[in-house]
Order: structure tokens, then C-alpha cells, then sequence
């Protein structure tokens, strides 16, 4: 069966036309009768025991409707991981302690913000400031404060991956080198400030409206917070202003919204200022990755044993699955017979970190990538041929935890190579100008269970109707990477009807079907696509009927939807309407509508993910020696995402993670300095502008997953990891100057170049 | 229009009263009240609820509430309100020339890809209009220049530079048809 | 956290309305040209002033105007893309010109003027180092008169100027270029393109009939507590030959008259050896200028 032509095709987002007049409705964008403004004291020390709020003033205030301290709350502690509830730590407000600098500790709602921020001003705490730790080295020293009790030693998790017998391949290893490499902490910079509005429903229940990728999650978490029947929190996620992984938690605000509008039984709303997001948002995880590798003379790999330390911050948040992709990430793109990881995840006084696109793969892939073109170097091996002698196949297995069923790595390579004139560009050295390669892969959505869901994975519904249009009902949501088109085409491509005639509704817990587990992971073409995949088959099946009644088929035809038809398969002009079918099929059925439900839930695919992505990107740079500005002109980039869905969307996946990617290589670092961020605005935390984004070119290397909704893969993560260790590359190309800690600066490279 | 607390002698001027303007946006007059420390953009959102323009900063560093008044892009949230009195202000719902046509920008931004989650979209417009009213044809170096006030964190930027490729190239044609 | 505002705003029509405004009100108010700067100021609480006065309807203060002496007078509201634009900023002040090219945002540009990128007081004002070597003077009036300062002067220290309450910066008065001149300016952030910047150099170089250094001038910001002229540097050009190695010399004296700071921006060693890297390549762009004649032309 060939693929219908939907499948592929460049188009725009659907409700591109909304974004563009102003008419998209985001969070903050909404306003409510009788609406209150809510504003969030947060602690001012980075480690403190509180021990006495005084709200009394803050409450006679004018204007003021409600102030709420953790002693207000249920003081449950909570958090993503309900499967392992030792790691879920943290409290909607703060409870005894505070634990970094931002901690939220009282909120209040008043008639307007102003009001809202003056009386958070005169809230009065007391606290007892205790010593702090703002490093892992420091926090894993002896005799270094507790941070949470029930962690003497600051250790939150551990984790450790081991097969093929490390010390042994070691010491076969011809060539064996070992380099440490520190990342940053950076930030996801959505451009959308979080926010949150609800208001109270009847019988006690609450509405909320928030800018998040998890609906189902903040659902289900603001229900236990709350101390409610998940039944009586319905969340509703409008427009998105991106997230990035940034907005995948419950957060204070969502829940003080809620929690305050029941008490007051009036709409309360929170918005972040970019202060709050950059100063106290979540951020990426800062690492230090001790790489060890060994290979045989003529460049293959025997071993590699990785060491990473995790910097937690105050809380856990994603902590787990973070310090898990870490050494999963470190044993992808090569075959490594015998693999070794320990990574430890360490709670320290900073902003705690989370999951942030590419998750784990950024920091594993930045260590990898770049220790692999220094064995280039050393072995006298060119890094691409390097790259296609490990590469990983088709079938090969991180043993006991994945499997890549589809895998274009080595055609990416190749591909990169050809495009970019590499082999000339690298042989003919240019002054200052430089070349670099690295690979990267990525997961089509997690699977495993840590949220603990009863449900499936992700579930939608669709209806069809006798005027020939459909309704597709899916809790997956749309941050602004077009899920919402790209779902329609599935459906339009299964049922053989015009894009435009599918209504959808998403990202509502009280209507769309339960449940999704959000947007993250690069989970939803694949795993929403393939429950969209399964509720249209069965819709198919109730209309085939129609067909075979209607022209007494042999029992061996088979039925066909293309065109807004439902014909024959082999007998074309044997068909109807797609409505007039519907409109039979409902006769049939006396009335009952024609609605179907689809799931999608990854059993038996290990510990990572259904399917894997692959790419390969070259990068080309000019470094300005006496200045160490590092100007990249030229990005290369071949991904194999399976067979993308819509190939616009895709490629913007690919330029968005390359700008977030150069980003990571050359400017970004929150700049934290005993727990307070010192460069909390957009003037001093520089994210790439468009002057500075190169001109990228992007080649798609089409696989057919078997597990992929038409064969499709991700495309929203992978690209983020290469571009730092490729132009890393390029910059040791062009200077002679490598760098093991992120952002390479222009002070970094000259420092490299002796010149400071 | 000076409210009661400038008047001269005011000097102890403590509270400061709301003013009335008279604010042309999009063609269309309103008359608001406002404290005079009530940033355009703000006036915009909350008291005219054209909400297109957004605050992705409030520090005029990421582009997101840009506006023109009378013509040139500036930025909503350090624009006092107060000062736009007098003068022509168009936000993203005005771009258009009538509401049920987009902007030859508008459909390029959709055409191309220029736009992902759409929070900055709105200004990315406009600074694009304000670019194309001094520079009709502007190289990919104006281009990229011309939205140096902009921050993006979906698109990597080159979709929306080459939707302003692609609506300038068409409006330059559409002039030459008609000249 | 942000402060709580409180602030009339007076928006006069004319220049001596907006004098009586600042006389009347004083210490307590503020001249708002642009606000991009003192908005945020404002807003952190770093400034609380009763009464801003707006330059905005003052159309007086408004426009460049070229006197009989050939010198430019920017008027004080004149915004930063209206200067970058100005056909004769482009040809004689190509320094000045590349400056409010590079600055801030299109927005910013916009919405911002030459004498309010002064009067923040910021070290590190774009227009400062041009500013400083075209020997350019603030014209600051009062209700009951009026000073000139030379810019060199403005500066008393970081976010401090030479600005007394009741006074307003009408123009900035740009001399004429010295025949046989040319002129740059460089800056570099080490972040990204659109950036603060991280150092700045301005040079203007007059040769004489000889090919000699008639005079020189290097001007610096954000690398010293107030943007300022590298005196030494000068003085070992002047009169000289200006091959590549004295104007390597030179760069690197005005690398030693800075007085650089690390911050999240860049680091002091950092910023002293780019002054040295931007002062040699102005150095030579304003000679090659001078010897193109003209005083210069675009950049």
C-alpha cells in the first residue's frame, strides 16, 4: 500500500493563521470576572530553615484576597516519579526548609498584581540560614550539610548501567584515553512565560487554564495536592508559548491558582516574570562526565567506562530519568562491546534542574562526541570514518536496554560528508577556518512508566460524521511543534478526507480522553500518532461494512478511503461519499454516533524507547584568532527521523534544536554564584538571534520504523546534541584549540590560544 | 492632557491620579484611563485586550511586544503609554489591511514555517513591516539585522528569514504590477 | 522584585515649557527621551523620581541640523535610527554612524536618542567612544541659561553625570572633521551579535601633507569607569609615521590606559587584550581612511 501523499507534505501549521493576527489565546492572554493576581514570595537564602511567618500584614493590605504559607497546605510531598516516592520532594510551598535561592515559600491574591507584589513584600519570615553547598564536589564532601534528611550525604540517586566485561576489554584496549568535560546550566527560554488562571466549578471543584506540556500530569499531581478526587480538577492547556521540557511538572503557581480560587471562589491568576524564569526556573542539568575509552590501533571501540556527576539543585524534579538517559546516551550512535556508567545525582543549594529537550543527550553526546574526534586526532583516523567504523545498525542493542530496529547513522555520516565537502575542507587548511562532525541520536518517547500511569500512554478518540467531517479528541499537546497538524494528517491519511474537515480538541482533562502523558521525550508523532493510527482503523472497520452491504462484496476485497471516498479498493468507481458512508453507517447503527477510541502504549520495547533516532552534523566555522569570536557559517545536517509526517515541521524542529544547540556551544550559562543567578535577564542570558543563526542545510534520512505512525520517528531532540561538539571540532580545526567545558567562549578560546 | 496632580504647585504630588487618553490604535480611538506609568503594552493587553501583542520580557529585550507608532517598530513594554497619545499605534491585529485578508508577511510567516508556537510571532511581524517600510528589498544580512530585536526559541530564525524573503520579493512584484 | 511605581509623567510642546517642568520639579524629577533606559531603571526601583518630563512632543528637540561651521547639531530627541540614517552622519561620522548601527535593537534604536545613551551614564554607551573623538559637546540648557560640557567631561563616574537637577541636554554639538582624517569604531561582545558590548573603541587620525599624524584620537567604552581618550596612546602617534608596528604600539598603550572589570559580560583580561585587538584594526581603518581623503566616508 502506498503511502498517501499527506504523509510528507509541507503543511503549514492549522492554526497558523490565528498566531499570526494575534488572535492565539495563551495563558496569560485570558482574563476572567472577578479575576485575582496572584503573586509568590520565594526565599531569599539558599539553604534556611523557616521558623515563623508572619502574614498578618500582608493581609491587611487593601486589595489583598488570600495569602497562603505552607502551613495552609496538605504538606504532601510530591513530584513526576510517583513509581519510586523516595524521589518525589518536594512541597507546593515551602515546608521547615528552604532549599535554594527562589524556593517558594507564601503566595498571595489580591485585586491587582501590584498590590499582589506589595503584600508579598510585607510577609515576614524568619529564618535560621544554614550553610550551603553550591557545587556536587562540595555537596559529596565529607561533612557537608544535609540538604534533605532523608539524604544524609547529599546523594539523591544512583544509577549504573554494565555489560561486556569493562576492566578485561580494557586492558586489550591498543589506545586508551580519558578526558573530563564540564557542561553548563542553561536555560530553556521558552518565550512564553509560565503562567496559570483558574477558577472554581461547581461542587468544589477547580478549572485551570496553564502554559504546560502535561496536562494529564498536572492533573493528576494538583488533584493529590489539593487533596481532591482527580475527577474534580479539570486542566485545560491553551496556546503554548513553548516549553522545551520546562513545563512537563506541577508547579507552585498552577497549584496556588487552583488553591487560592477555591478559597476565595474567584479566578486567580499567576505570570512569571523572565527575572523568575531565568533567576528560579528549571534549567538543564550542569554535569561533570568523566569519559574513559579504549580502542584497538585502527579505531575500534573495545570499552568505555563513564562517569557522571548530576548537579540536582534543591529538589529532585526529573533528577531520575535524567541521570538514566545520561548513560543510556553514553553507550548510543557506536557499538561498544563492554559499557560501564555511574552516574550520580547530587542535591546542591542551585535552582534545581529538569528535563530540558534532548534530555541527558546534550551532556552524554557533548563528552562522546568530542572524545571521539581527540581518538580521531591521536589514531591518525579521519572522525567521520572514525564515526562509520563504530557505527551502530540496524538491530543492534544497548543489551538489557533498547533496541535500534531502524538506524540511518552511517548514511547520515556519509551523507554530511558528501554535502559538505568535507574531505577537501578538512585536507586544504584555511586560516582560522575550520570543520567538525558529530552524531547524535535520540528516543521517540520514553517508555518507561515512571509516572506510574494506569492508563495508557497516550489515547484519543474520533468521531465522524455524516456531512463528512471528523473530530479528533487527544489530551497530547501542542507547544508549538505543530502536534496538532500533524495528528490531523494521520487521521486525514487514514480516513481519505481533506485535512480541514477534522476539527480537534486537545489538551483538556475533563473532555479529551484519559489519558497522555504529554509532551516530552519526542513522544508524540510516534506514540499519539499511533493511537490516532488505531481509533481511525476502527472507525474504517465500522464504514467497511457500509460497503460490502451496499454492493454485496466478496468477503476478499478490501475497502479503500482516499479522496473523501470509501470505495472498492479494486474497483474504484464502487464507492460513496465519505459523509454518505457515515450517514449509512449510522442508520445502521439507529442513531448510535460513530465515535472510536485509540491508545497507544510501548510494551515489550525495554528500558528506553519504541524507536531511536539518528543524525550526523558538520559544522563550519570561522574563528576570529585575535578576538576568539567564534562565527559559524554553515550547518550540515542529516537526520534520520524514520519517514517524517511533514517534512516544514521537521525541518523546523531541526533548525530550532541547532539554534539551541549553538546557543549551548557558544553563549548560554546561567551564571550562578552561590545560588543566585546573575545574569536573569535576556540582555545578559544571550540566546542565539537571528544574526547569529547560520544558514543550515538539512538532508532527510528516510527510514521506515516499524513501530512509527507510517514509519515516522522523532525529530524535536536529536538535533540539539551535535552542533556544540561539532563545532568544538570545528573550532580545534580551524585554531588547534579543543575545549572540554561549555560555553566556548571567546575568553575560552583565546585562553586555548595561550593569548590571555 | 496633564491630569490634576502635575498641575503646577503640585509639587507634593502623592497619589497620582489616572489620566485620561485618547489612544488611535489599529485606525480605531479609545479613550482609557491609565496611571502614567502604564506601559503601552499593558494598556494594549489588559484595557484594550488586543492581546497579539505579547510580554515575553517587560525588559524590551526579547521583541515580543513590539508595535508601531506612527510607523517604527518600538518596543510596547518600555513605551509609556502615556506617550502614545497622539500618535498612530498599530499592533499584529492591525497589520492587515481589512480582517478578513492577511498581510503579504502574514502569509508568508504561514507559507514558509516562519512561526512555531506563535508567543513571538506577533512582533516578529512587525519589526518584519517596520523592516520592509524603510528597506522595500532587503538582502538576508538586512534581513537578519532588521530582526535583531526579536528572540525566537522555536524556529532557529531561518524560516522567518525566508518568509520575509518571500513577502518582500511579492510585494515588490505586486508594486511593479500596478506601477 | 519589582518596585512598586509611582510617577507623573508631563509631556511639554516646547523646550522652555519643558525647562519650567524641570526647574519647577527639580531633584524629583527625571527627563524621559526614550525611557529604554531609565524605564528599567524605574521599574527596579534604582530610580524613584515624582515627575518625568517627555521629550516626546518637544519637536524642537527633534532633527540634525548642520550649522555654517560645518558642524552637526543632534537634538537631544532625535532617535538613535534617525542618526544612523542621516545622509551626512553617514558620510562625515562614519564612527558614529557604525555605532548606533550595531547598538541595542531596531526597537531600541527607535525608541532611543544619542543624549539619553549619555545621560544613563552607563560606561558603556556606543555613542560615547565616537562621541569622545569627534570631540563633540553636550549643549545643556537650564531654565535660566545655558552651559556646553565637552563629552570628555560628561562622565564623572558609573551612572554618574554631569547633569545637575533643572538641566536638560538639548543637542550634542559635532564639530567638523579635520581635513585630511578618518574615523572608526569597533565594538565586540562575546556573546552574540546582538549584545551589549563587552568594549568599544573609536579612533579618528589627521594626517598631515607628509603622511604624518597630525592628530590622533582613541576613544574607549566599557572598559573604564567612564568612557574615556587614551592620552599615551595618542601622544606616540602624533607626528609619526603610522606604519603597522607603531599603530601596534599604540593599541597596545590604549590596552594599558584601560581600566577594564570582569562581569557576567566578559572578563578584565579579556576586554584589555580586544582593546588592544580593536584599537589596532580602528587604528588602521582610519589611516587607510585618512589616506583615501574625505574625512572618511562609510565603513
Amino acid at each position: 500500500m502506498s503511502t498517501p501523499p499527506i504523509i510528507g507534505a509541507r503543511i503549514p501549521q492549522l492554526g497558523a493563521r490565528e498566531k499570526v493576527t494575534g488572535q492565539a489565546v495563551y495563558t496569560d492572554d485570558m482574563k476572567l470576572p472577578g479575576m485575582l493576581y496572584g503573586a509568590i514570595l520565594r526565599s531569599p537564602h539558599a539553604h534556611a530553615r523557616i521558623k515563623r511567618i508572619d502574614t498578618s500584614k500582608a493581609r491587611a493590605l487593601p486589595g489583598v484576597k488570600d495569602v497562603v504559607t505552607g502551613d495552609d497546605t496538605l504538606k504532601v510531598a510530591y513530584g513526576n516519579w510517583r513509581l519510586v516516592p523516595d524521589i518525589q520532594d518536594e512541597y507546593v510551598l515551602a515546608v521547615d526548609k528552604v532549599r535554594y535561592v527562589g524556593d517558594e515559600v507564601a503566595a498571595v491574591c489580591a485585586l491587582d498584581a501590584d498590590t499582589a507584589r506589595r503584600a508579598c513584600e510585607l510577609i515576614e519570615v524568619e529564618y535560621e540560614v544554614l550553610p550551603a553547598v553550591f557545587s556536587v564536589e562540595e555537596a559529596l564532601a565529607e561533612g557537608a550539610p544535609t540538604i534533605r534528611a532523608e539524604k544524609p550525604g547529599n546523594l539523591s540517586l544512583t544509577r549504573e548501567i554494565e555489560y561486556g566485561g569493562v576492566d578485561e576489554a580494557f586492558t586489550r584496549a591498543e589506545y586508551v584515553r580519558e578526558d573530563t568535560f564540564r557542561v553548563p546550566t542553561v536555560s530553556h527560554a521558552y518565550l512564553e512565560p509560565c503562567s496559570a488562571l483558574a477558577a472554581p466549578d461547581e461542587g468544589g471543584r477547580v478549572t485551570l487554564w496553564t502554559s504546560t506540556q502535561t496536562p494529564y500530569i498536572v492533573q493528576v499531581l494538583l488533584a493529590k495536592t489539593l487533596g481532591l478526587p482527580e475527577n474534580h480538577v479539570r486542566v485545560i492547556k491553551p496556546q503554548v508559548g513553548g516549553g522545551f521540557g520546562g513545563k512537563m511538572e506541577l508547579r507552585t503557581w498552577e497549584f496556588c491558582a487552583a488553591f487560592m480560587a477555591l478559597r476565595t471562589g474567584r479566578p486567580v491568576k499567576f505570570t512569571l516574570t523572565r527575572a523568575d524564569e531565568l533567576a528560579y526556573g528549571r534549567r538543564r542539568h550542569a554535569m561533570v562526565l568523566r569519559s574513559k575509552i579504549g580502542l584497538t590501533r585502527d579505531g575500534v571501540i573495545l570499552a568505555k567506562d563513564l562517569d557522571v556527576l548530576l548537579d540536582s539543585g534543591g529538589y529532585n524534579a526529573m533528577g531520575a530519568t535524567a541521570t538514566f538517559l545520561v548513560g543510556n546516551f553514553g553507550a548510543m550512535l557506536y557499538r561498544i562491546p563492554a559499557y560501564r556508567y555511574l552516574g550520580r545525582y547530587v542535591y546542591t543549594n542551585n535552582p534545581p534542574a529538569s528535563a530540558m529537550r534532548g534530555f541527558g543527550a546534550p551532556q552524554a553526546l557533548f563528552a562522546g562526541e568530542c572524545q571521539l574526534n581527540m581518538v580521531a586526532e591521536e589514531l591518525g583516523i579521519d572522525p567521520i570514518e572514525l564515526r562509520i567504523r563504530n557505527a551502530m545498525q540496524a538491530g543492534d542493542s544497548v543489551p538489557g536496554v533498547a533496541t535500534a530496529r531502524t538506524c540511518g547513522f552511517r548514511e547520515a555520516l556519509e551523507k554530511v560528508r558528501d554535502a559538505s565537502g568535507w574531505v577537501e575542507k578538512r585536507a586544504r587548511k584555511r586560516p582560522g577556518k575550520g570543520i567538525g562532525v558529530a552524531g547524535c541520536s535520540f528516543i521517540s518517547g520514553g517508555v518507561f512508566n515512571w509516572f506510574d500511569t494506569k492508563y495508557h500512554f497516550t489515547s484519543c478518540e474520533v468521531r465522524v460524521f455524516e456531512d463528512g467531517t471528523a473530530h479528533l479528541l487527544t489530551m497530547a499537546s501542542d507547544i508549538g511543534q505543530g502536534s496538532d497538524t500533524v495528528l490531523r494528517q494521520i487521521l486525514a491519511a487514514e480516513l481519505g478526507i481533506d485535512i480541514h474537515k477534522i476539527r480537534l480538541t486537545a489538551g483538556d482533562t475533563a473532555v479529551t480522553p484519559k489519558a497522555d502523558l504529554g509532551t516530552w521525550g519526542s513522544r508524540v508523532t510516534l506514540m499519539a500518532g499511533n493511537a490516532v493510527l488505531d481509533a481511525a482503523r476502527k472507525i474504517k472497520e465500522m464504514l467497511a461494512g457500509v460497503l460490502f452491504m451496499e454492493y454485496d462484496l466478496n468477503q476478499i476485497h478490501d475497502v479503500a478511503f482516499a479522496g473523501d471516498r470509501v470505495f472498492v479498493r479494486a474497483k474504484p468507481k464502487r464507492g460513496m461519499d465519505f459523509g454518505e458512508c457515515v450517514y449509512k453507517a449510522l442508520r445502521g447503527r439507529r442513531g448510535e454516533p460513530l465515535t472510536a477510541f485509540g491508545y497507544y502504549t510501548p510494551r515489550d520495547k525495554g528500558l528506553v524507547t519504541p524507536a531511536f533516532s539518528f543524525g550526523a552534523q558538520v559544522i563550519e566555522v570561522e574563528v576570529d584568532e585575535d578576538t576568539g569570536v567564534v562565527s559559524v557559517e554553515q550547518v550540515h545536517t542529516a537526520h534520520d527521523s524514520g519517514v517524517p509526517i511533514n517534512t516544514m515541521a521537521v525541518e523546523g524542529q531541526l533548525e530550532g534544536s541547532i539554534h539551541m544547540g549553538l546557543g549551548y556551544a557558544l553563549s548560554e550559562e546561567l551564571i550562578t554564584v552561590e545560588g543566585r543567578v546573575r545574569n536573569a535577564t535576556f540582555l545578559d542570558y544571550r540566546i542565539p538571534a537571528a544574526e547569529d543563526m547560520p544558514p543550515s542545510a538539512s538532508y532527510e534520512i528516510v527510514t521506515r520504523d516499524p513501530e512509527g505512525p507510517y514509519g515516522a520517528k522523532e525529530a524535536g531532540e536529536g538535533l540539539v546534541s551535535p552542533t556544540a561538539p561539532a563545532i568544538a571540532e570545528a573550532i580545534w580545526d580551524a585554531v588547534g584549540v579543543r575545549s572540554d567545558t561549555l560555553p566556548i567562549t571567546p575568553q575560552r578560546v583565546l585562553e586555548g590560544l595561550g593569548k590571555l | 492632557m496633564r491630569g490634576k496632580a502635575s498641575e503646577p504647585g503640585g509639587q507634593k504630588t502623592l497619589p497620582v491620579a489616572k489620566r485620561v487618553l485618547e489612544l488611535t490604535v489599529n485606525g480605531d480611538r479609545y479613550e482609557v484611563a491609565v496611571e502614567p506609568w502604564t506601559s503601552l503594552a499593558q494598556v494594549l493587553r489588559d484595557e484594550l485586550r488586543l492581546t497579539g501583542t505579547k510580554v515575553g520580557c517587560n525588559e524590551g529585550d526579547c521583541g515580543a511586544c513590539t508595535v508601531l507608532v506612527d510607523g517604527r517598530s518600538v518596543s510596547s513594554c518600555l513605551y509609556l503609554a502615556v506617550e502614545a497619545e497622539g500618535r498612530d499605534v498599530t499592533t499584529i491585529e492591525g497589520l492587515a489591511e481589512t480582517p478578513d485578508t492577511l498581510h503579504p508577511l502574514q502569509e508568508a510567516f504561514i507559507e514558509h514555517g516562519g512561526l512555531q508556537c506563535g508567543f513571538c510571532t506577533g512582533g516578529m511581524l512587525m519589526s518584519s513591516a517596520f523592516l520592509l517600510s524603510h528597506t522595500p528589498e532587503p538582502d538576508e544580512g538586512e534581513i537578519r539585522r532588521g530582526l535583531s530585536g526579536n528572540l525566537c526559541r522555536c524556529t532557529g530564525y531561518n524560516k522567518i528569514v525566508e518568509s520575509v524573503d518571500a513577502a518582500a520579493k511579492r510585494l515588490a512584484a505586486d508594486e511593479g504590477g500596478t506601477a | 522584585m519589582t518596585a512598586p511605581l509611582s510617577f507623573d509623567v508631563h509631556r511639554p510642546r516646547a523646550l522652555t515649557e519643558a525647562l519650567d517642568l524641570l526647574d519647577e520639579y527639580g531633584a524629583t524629577a527625571r527627563v524621559i527621551a526614550g525611557g529604554t533606559d531609565l524605564l528599567p531603571k524605574l521599574r527596579n526601583g534604582r530610580l524613584s523620581p515624582e515627575h518625568l518630563v517627555s521629550l516626546g512632543r518637544v519637536g524642537e528637540l527633534d532633527g540634525i541640523e548642520e550649522t555654517g561651521d560645518g558642524a552637526l547639531v543632534i537634538g537631544a530627541a532625535t532617535r538613535l535610527f534617525d542618526v544612523q540614517r542621516h545622509p551626512l552622519v553617514r558620510k562625515r561620522l562614519p564612527a558614529l554612524h557604525h555605532a548606533c548601527s550595531v547598538m541595542a535593537t531596531v526597537q531600541i534604536r527607535n525608541m532611543g536618542t544619542v543624549a539619553g545613551n549619555l545621560a544613563n551614564g552607563s560606561p558603556c554607551a556606543d555613542t560615547s567612544a565616537p562621541l569622545l573623538v569627534y570631540g563633540a559637546t553636550l549643549e545643556v540648557a537650564r531654565r535660566d541659561g545655558h552651559r556646553e560640557i565637552p563629552v570628555g567631561a560628561f562622565h564623572k563616574g558609573p551612572g554618574s553625570v554631569d547633569l545637575a537637577s533643572g538641566e536638560l541636554i538639548v543637542a550634542i554639538r559635532v564639530p567638523p572633521v579635520p581635513a585630511g582624517s578618518g574615523s572608526a569604531y569597533q565594538r565586540i561582545s562575546a556573546r552574540s551579535r546582538v549584545d551589549m558590548a563587552a568594549a568599544g573603541v573609536a579612533g579618528l587620525v589627521t594626517l598631515d601633507g607628509d603622511g604624518r599624524v597630525a592628530e590622533a584620537r582613541i576613544g574607549l567604552s566599557a572598559v573604564s569607569p567612564t568612557p574615556t581618550r587614551c592620552p599615551e596612546a595618542e601622544s606616540l602617534l602624533t607626528g609619526q609615521v603610522p606604519d603597522a608596528p607603531l599603530l601596534e604600539r599604540a593599541a597596545r598603550e590604549a590596552a594599558e590606559e584601560a581600566k577594564p572589570i570582569d562581569d557576567v559580560r566578559a572578563t578584565a583580561a579579556y576586554r584589555r587584550h580586544v582593546v588592544f585587538v580593536m584599537a589596532n584594526r580602528v587604528l588602521t581603518t582610519c589611516v587607510a581612511r585618512a589616506s583615501a581623503g574625505a574625512g572618511g566616508g562609510t565603513p
